[in-house]
């Protein structure tokens, strides 16, 4: 036995199932052939054989650690080869990666999550496991926005989680078409009467930096603590444990001391909303 | 404290062949480079200054093989480890960044960490000083007081030797033969010319008016937005090489290939001057300036290092002011940043 293990190698995976979302969005049902545990903010790098890696946060349920979902949207070199993947493909996983939400520290609060466009793809296995605890929480609430109808995630089961009474669940889109009842307007118009003890209460945003950036003014507008707003940070990565530098949001590394990082923490730095 | 002939220095390297590969600094023209020892030579520089290219090449090489297919360990490496002679202390003081990022930090990278178990350091004093030095405004001497196995102090005739491990006990006991007690008179040699060499570090600090990091705290987030950072990036060709030549640069990138069936996993030194170092999918740039990218170098050293590990991650060796093609010079900046002008 060596006693160096090897942290830049992945672990050998097989494509379970390819699922299309949208047209730009596809999910991987993935199986790790060592099964691979994470908490809900935790993140992994995925590898195509020979093309390279870029990193991802599961869309599924922490507690299997069997198989795993990954929710990616089309954009670049490695992306555009995941979404050629097919069932039998063997891919590579590493990690988990980072450091996940501080969730025991949400109990008897009220929880507030709110997901923009692709942003929904990571808050999913964090709703599931706040599910899976509910009882723990004071109130649980969700808010998310999207472009238009065509771009939101995981329709069905939302219409489910619409259905729970654990849950108060608002979504919105920013341009409406006749098949969309809900909600027209950006996200932040959703916060304007929460109902809840924003003083108090703990908030969780993740979706493009300029969503966040925006909903993060609103949350300090209607009352939120800066320690208890959540924010997901994204920035170049290659390693994900904190070596290659690339990932440096002032004197954190996102890769490690995030992705999830609370706003007093990174308030101080110049550049994080770039 | 021990000493070493020149005669039986030589001896002692073809010694130190059977357990390592032995590299030694030689000197081409008005540089010095290291080499493989192979035999006796007179191009063979123990003393004098610095080599040209930094040490941290022994350790992470500029472009590496960190992972093979789907093994979870690290591959056995078949060579001989390193013994690298005539080591100067502005590199040893490099150990500090790359020791707190490689192998202190969990996980520990394995190749580095193997390679800093396994590889030889025997150091050894500057006995001259180029224009560019400037190790004392980093608060440390020109000779070596830690972070070596074996130093070596040029005395005449040959050098006083000093240990400062285990592993550097262990091999003087095995040469015991070839070494003597250091006589009083060569420890005040070695003294006097250290002496010596410090003076002439504070005279090249002094005609370059270079700063002491005394006066480095806050200099980098007072000039944040100084327009010292534009001025001073105007030239900069984007070559990167002010971070391949630095001892304490550590940023790399992964890369992946196929050959064949089988893929591996490169790791390669990579350079925070570069435009897409930063950049996200879509375009995304959080420094999407050169400007904003050099003020980035300068904010790592000397903002982020000492807030999360307490130094600066800069030795005072003066490779970038030489290796940059545009004369940025750090010793320039350092004053404008400590001046605020
Ligand atoms: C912690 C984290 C979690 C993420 N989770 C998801 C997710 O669940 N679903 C999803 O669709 N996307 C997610 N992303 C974004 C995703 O990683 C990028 O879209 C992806 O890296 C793009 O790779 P590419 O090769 O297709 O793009 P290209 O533009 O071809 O990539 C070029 C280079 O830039 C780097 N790079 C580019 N964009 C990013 C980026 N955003 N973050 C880090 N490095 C980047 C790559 O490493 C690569 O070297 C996440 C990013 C981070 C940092
Ligand atoms: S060496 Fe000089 S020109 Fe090259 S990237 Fe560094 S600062 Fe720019
Ligand atoms: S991704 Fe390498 S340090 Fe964060």
């Amino acid at each position: 036995m060596n006693k160096w293990h090897n942290p830049y190698s992945p672990v050998k995976t097989e494509v379970i199932d390819s699922i299309v979302e949208t047209p730009t969005i596809k999910t991987l049902q993935l199986k790790p052939q060592v099964p691979i545990a994470f908490e809900a903010g935790q993140f992994v790098e995925l590898t195509i054989p020979g093309l390279g890696e870029a990193p991802f946060t599961p869309s599924s349920r922490p507690s299997v650690t069997d198989e795993m979902f990954l929710t990616i949207m089309k954009v670049g070199k490695v992306t555009e080869a995941v979404h050629l993947l097919q069932t039998g493909d063997t891919v590579g996983l590493r990690g988990p990666l980072g450091t996940g939400y501080p969730i025991d520290s949400f109990m008897d609060k009220e929880v507030l999550v709110i997901g923009g466009g692709c942003g929904f793809a990571p808050l999913r296995s964090l709703m599931y496991t706040l599910f899976e605890r509910s009882k723990e929480f004071k109130k649980l609430l969700f808010r998310g926005g999207c472009r238009s109808a065509q771009d939101l995630l995981y329709r069905q089961e939302l219409a489910q989680w619409a259905k729970r009474d654990d849950l108060d669940m608002k979504l919105t889109v920013d341009a409406g078409d006749t098949s969309w009842k809900g909600h027209v307007g950006v996200v932040t118009m959703l916060l304007d009467d929460i109902g809840m003890d924003c003083h108090e209460g703990i908030a969780i945003v993740c979706g493009p930096p300029l969503m966040m950036r925006f909903v993060t003014m609103k949350l300090v507008e209607i009352g939120f603590q800066d320690q208890n707003i959540y924010l997901s940070m994204e920035r170049n990565m290659s390693c994900g444990f904190g070596k290659c530098g690339h990932c440096r949001l002032g004197t954190y590394y996102v890769c490690k001391d995030g992705p999830v990082f609370s706003y007093d923490k990174i308030k101080p730095f110049p550049d994080i909303w770039s | 404290m021990e000493f070493l002939s020149r005669k039986n220095f030589f001896t002692w390297l073809e010694g130190l062949k059977t357990a390592y590969q032995v590299f030694v600094p030689c000197k081409k023209g008005a540089y010095r480079f290291y080499k493989r020892y192979t035999s006796p030579a007179d191009d063979i520089v123990i003393g004098e200054v610095r080599t040209t290219e930094p040490l941290k090449g022994f350790f992470t090489h500029a472009r590496e093989k960190v992972a093979e297919e789907f093994n979870p360990e690290a591959p056995p490496d078949k060579n001989k480890p390193f013994a690298i002679v005539g080591v100067k202390a502005c590199d040893l003081k490099g150990f500090l960044v790359q020791d707190q990022v490689f192998a202190h930090q969990s996980p520990p990278d394995p190749f580095y960490a193997r390679a800093r178990e396994d590889n030889l350091i025997i150091s050894a004093d500057c006995t001259l000083t180029l224009d560019t030095c400037f190790c004392l405004a980093l608060d440390h001497n020109p000779y070596p007081e830690g972070h070596f196995d074996i130093n070596l102090s040029e005395v005449e005739g040959g050098f006083v030797v000093e240990t400062g491990s285990s592993k550097g006990r262990q091999i003087l006991e095995k040469h015991k033969n070839l070494f003597q007690e250091a006589s009083p008179a060569v420890l005040d040699e070695r003294e006097a010319r250290r002496k010596n060499i410090v003076a002439e570090v504070v005279s090249k600090i002094e005609e370059n008016e270079v700063p002491y990091q005394e006066h480095y705290p806050g200099m980098v987030e007072r000039n944040y937005k100084s327009k010292i950072w534009e001025e001073e990036a105007q030239r900069c060709v984007e070559c990167g090489a002010c971070n391949m030549i630095c001892p304490t640069c550590h940023c790399f990138m992964l890369t992946d290939q196929k050959s064949g069936d089988q893929f591996a996993r490169f790791r390669h030194w990579d350079s925070c001057m570069l435009r897409n170092f930063a950049q996200v999918a879509g375009g995304g740039n959080p420094r999407s300036r050169l400007w904003m990218r050099l003020r980035n170098r300068f904010e790592k050293k000397f903002d982020f290092f000492p807030k999360v590990a307490d130094f600066y991650a800069c030795t005072g060796c003066g490779r970038c002011v030489t290796a940059c093609p545009a004369k940025i010079d750090i010793r320039r900046v350092l004053k404008r940043l400590v001046h605020n002008e």
